[in-house]
């Protein structure tokens, strides 16, 4: 039943952004992590290793799904390979209307655009790996994506060498 | 998303952090944010898309160099569909 309402209400934030951006108001600020100095990009972005990270709820069909039974969300992440293929690419996640998503995986994940841009030559590559995760998190979920999860994907990028890490929203 | 972006930022790797959402970027801010009108769910683009996918990344890409203070903020000028995107690049 909840998760019958959770896809419902998202299918009408989608329809009506007023209403995201009335939840992102009253939503407040999440200070759990404070705002760093910007870190210095070591190579130009013709020549970088880019990585991205989705909060879409977007995994390998093979891993396990996100929680959608825990109000509070899943603060869980899942290491995605840039040549997983593509059919296995799946979204557990409730709270966003993923119907584009689920027909074209780059609406929230754009690993095929990546690599075209590679191809031409505007972009060093794509990373060997990405990161899916949830948004709309809250409580002990969100403390731990901050205090466990985040730390994780951190260092997946670091052993991958990244240069730069696009992070996009479901 | 924002506070994922803080952290790997914090780790010495650079971020650029695309939203659809004004209000909840103003209220936590990434290192570096990228503003596109587009719908929930649809922040690239809309499905199959490509030139509009790409338009948006390539966008997002040249922001890095171009936000110079943490909890930036550029909105892109793009119109969903009411606008001409260039050719997609790197197709076979």
């Amino acid at each position: 039943m909840s998760r019958w309402v959770n896809r419902l209400l998202s299918k009408v934030y989608t329809r009506v952004p007023a209403l995201s951006e009335r939840y992102g108001r009253r939503a407040g600020s999440f200070d759990d992590v404070p705002l760093p100095d910007l870190s210095v990009l070591r190579r130009p972005v013709h020549d970088a290793r880019i990585a991205v990270v989705t909060a879409g709820g977007v995994h390998r069909a093979g891993q396990p799904p996100f929680d959608m039974q825990n109000p509070e969300g899943d603060g869980s992440w899942r290491s995605i390979p840039q040549d997983a293929p593509r059919q296995e690419l799946v979204i557990t996640h409730d709270y966003y209307d993923h119907t584009a998503a689920d027909q074209d995986v780059n609406c929230v994940f754009p690993v095929d655009r990546l690599a075209e841009l590679a191809t031409a030559g505007m972009i060093g590559e794509p990373a060997p790996r990405h990161a899916g995760m949830m948004g709309h998190l809250s409580g002990a979920q969100l403390a731990r994506l901050v205090d466990h999860s985040a730390g994780e994907i951190v260092s997946q990028f670091a052993d991958d060498a990244v240069d730069l890490v696009l992070a996009v929203p479901g | 998303m924002g506070l994922v972006a803080r952290a790997v930022e914090a780790a010495g790797i650079p971020t650029v952090t695309l939203s659809v959402v004004r209000s909840m970027t103003e209220a936590t801010p990434a290192p570096r944010n990228v503003l596109v009108r587009f719908r929930l769910g649809q922040v690239m683009g809309e499905p199959g898309n490509v030139a509009q996918q790409q338009a948006v990344l390539r966008a997002a890409l040249d922001a890095v160099p171009a936000l110079a203070k943490p909890g930036g903020t550029i909105e892109l000028p793009f119109r969903w569909r009411r606008e001409t995107y260039p050719p997609p690049v790197g197709r076979p």
